[in-house]
């Protein structure tokens, strides 16, 4: 076989796996446009024949999503924020000090990345509100989330710093820099590419994180939107048009945002692994 | 004089390993040191230390008459040119230039003149708006030192700058540097591995290994007489030719052990018989001659020519290597005689340490002595 008919074959299996994998994706986009009837028709149709585009501003205002959407923005800004100021330095000093010590430590941050969410989420609801953290429920859920996703970044950013050269950061020194000065005038702006990927990632999560924004914040007007999207849910839910409708709103902004930054995201994931 | 940089007893661990092992150093003003040794010998270390990368363990550190034990780097006035060149990628060549004086709190006008000037003797006056990553790696190197002189500090520290430049521009660059370094009147400690560019730049060598000082002094003296085996196998290229030997009766000539063949030199002084030694020959101290003719007879083994030189190496074991500058008819398999200058023998006895040939005198009389008293020497036949 020559190598144009297997690229041909690769190409036709990669498309063919693709499709599968963005299946569900795009059941999404199409049910939301189809009518009562057309959503439960047997066979089904992969393509609504009476586009019902009135559905997004239905669903957006009777679900009123302006301001679940705007919760939800509050809680990943702030998880990001968190993360990234506190994360960065812990992330520089781990690449940067070589000791048992630091060993121990990552070893405790990765860890830390094994505990799933819906077995944190308890001991954290406890200690929050004997602390009184859930007089304040979507800062609360910011600082889980942050703890929750810090190791993921620390890890990351590690990387990044760790394929900027000590010899860059000495020079500084040599140059008349103190030690933090080599730091936010070399190692960080080197870093930035590193960083600024990590945080999207982490956005991305803290966006459509719904364990302890579902168990922490029991005031309505304070839930972020996958919590909202819950509420659809019921003994006898069929209103799958509409739900449809509310993730596509939901996940468009995000994915669009992922779309456009993808090449730096994957650039930025790998720029440590090849020197 | 003045001392410009003084180490006294200076001692560094990593841990239990000795990196640095009782150094002292002094360095005259305006003058260019080179540290030479093969790797791990502690020299980029010990260049670190000066630079306040690395926090000496014990011992004292001076840089122009100021204690600088605990001194970081940024107050300590010296520039250094790394091995990898360290630029800022993420900074212009002007702005790599004029970082230090940044930080020094010189006015932005002021420093964009100094850069000018200094791009102007480097030749980069064309480059100051490009990113390292658009430079070529001679044109890299040359704002590596530009960044160095541009702020006349107290001293420049350079480690291994020419290891990445491919042979050519390392010998247009040795020059260059040397040139820099007599017009600014700057005190240098210049790190290499390669002997040559210690030889051909400094004023004044430092041979080390594991951490010791093995040698220092002026490069030619280093050269005529290695105070041992390791600084005479060290300077020198081609290597110099190392025989054990044993002094013969009377103490005038050497008995060269070949292995299977032994061979008489005649040595330039009276050395105490029976003395087990090394003896030193480099290549260029050597002549063929016709067989019969020299001081012993080699068969020759294999003959390589460069067009100006010959290097021609023994069947011998140890082999030993003689450079021509005529070209002769020598070909493998031929026996020839080697004609070998007494005056440049040398001698390490058992332990690599050169024998001072004074001193061996007062041996070689001692010796004598007590062979008249009844001692021995083991006669070996030729």
């Amino acid at each position: 076989m020559s190598d144009q008919w297997r690229n041909r074959l690769m190409l036709a299996v990669a498309l063919l796996l693709a499709a599968i994998y963005l299946f569900p994706l795009y059941w999404m986009y199409v049910t939301a446009l189809k009518t009562g009837s057309a959503m439960f028709a047997t066979p089904p149709k992969f393509l609504p024949s009476e586009p019902q585009w009135g559905i997004y501003s239905f669903v957006w205002e009777s679900r009123n999503m302006g301001r679940y959407l705007w919760n939800s923005l509050v809680i990943a800004l702030g998880a990001v924020s968190l993360i990234a100021v506190l994360g960065v330095g812990c992330a520089y000093v781990l690449a940067r000090y070589r000791n048992a010590w630091v060993d121990v430590g990552l070893f405790l941050i990765l860890m830390l990345q094994v505990l799933p969410a819906s077995l944190m989420v308890t001991p954290i609801f406890v200690g929050f509100s004997q602390f009184g953290l859930l007089e304040t429920p979507r800062f609360a859920v910011i600082l889980a989330i942050a703890a929750k996703n810090m190791p993921f970044f620390v890890v990351l950013v590690r990387a990044t710093f760790m394929s900027v050269p000590m010899e860059l950061e000495e020079a500084a020194l040599v140059d008349g820099n103190s030690r933090i000065g080599a730091f936010f005038n070399i190692a960080l702006p080197l870093a930035r590419n590193g960083i600024l990927v990590s945080a999207i990632l982490i956005f991305m999560q803290a966006f459509g994180e719904f364990v302890y924004s579902k168990s922490m914040i029991q005031a309505v007007e304070l839930q972020p939107a996958s919590v909202g999207l819950n509420t659809f849910m019921g003994p006898n839910t069929n209103e799958w048009n509409n739900i449809m409708a509310y993730a596509t709103i939901y996940v468009t902004p995000v994915l669009a945002v992922f779309v456009l930054l993808q090449r730096r995201i994957v650039s930025g994931l790998t720029s440590g692994a090849l020197k | 004089m003045t001392l410009q940089i003084e180490l006294n007893g200076v001692n560094k661990f990593y841990g239990a390993y000795h990196a640095l092992k009782d150094i002292n150093l002094a360095i005259e003003k305006g003058t260019f040191v080179a540290l030479v040794g093969p790797s791990g010998c502690g020299k980029s270390t010990l260049l670190r230390s000066l630079a306040g990368l690395e926090k000496i363990t014990t011992g004292e550190m001076k840089i122009a008459g100021e204690r600088m034990n605990d001194v970081p780097p940024r107050k300590r006035d010296i520039a250094m040119v790394f091995q990898s060149y360290a630029l800022y990628p993420h900074m212009t060549v002007e702005q790599n230039l004029t970082y230090s004086l940044r930080m020094r709190g010189v006015k932005k006008a002021e420093a964009r003149k100094a850069a000018q000037e200094v791009a102007a003797t480097t030749g980069l006056t064309q480059l100051m708006h490009r990113y390292p990553r658009e430079l070529s790696g001679g044109q890299r190197q040359r704002v590596a030192m530009s960044r160095a002189i541009i702020r006349h500090p107290k001293a420049f520290l350079f480690d291994e700058p020419l290891s990445n430049l491919d042979a050519a521009l390392r010998v247009h660059m040795r020059k260059e540097i040397r040139a820099l370094h007599d017009r600014l009147h700057a005190t240098s400690v210049y790190v290499t591995h390669d002997q040559i560019e210690a030889m051909t730049m400094a004023d004044h060598v430092v041979v080390m290994r594991d951490g010791v000082i093995e040698q220092q002094g002026r490069p030619l003296d280093l050269y005529d007489r290695p105070a041992n085996r390791f600084v005479a196998g060290f300077i020198g290229s081609p290597a110099m030719n190392f025989i054990p030997a044993v002094v013969g009766e009377g103490g005038a000539h050497a008995v060269l052990d070949f292995g299977t063949t032994r061979a008489r030199l005649a040595l330039g002084d009276l050395v105490a018989p029976g003395l087990t030694a090394t003896v030193g020959i480099r290549p260029e101290h050597m002549t063929i001659v016709p067989e019969g003719e020299g001081s012993f007879d080699i068969p020759v083994g294999i003959v390589e020519s460069t067009g100006s030189a010959t290097y021609i190496a023994s069947a011998t074991r140890p082999e030993l290597t003689v450079v021509e500058t005529v070209r002769g008819g020598v070909r493998p398999g031929d026996i020839v005689g080697l004609a070998v200058d007494p005056m440049h023998l040398h001698l390490f006895d058992t332990e690599g340490k050169r024998i001072e040939v004074e001193k061996a005198r007062s041996d070689a009389d001692a010796s004598l002595r007590r062979q008249l008293a009844g001692a021995t020497s083991e006669q070996v036949p030729v």
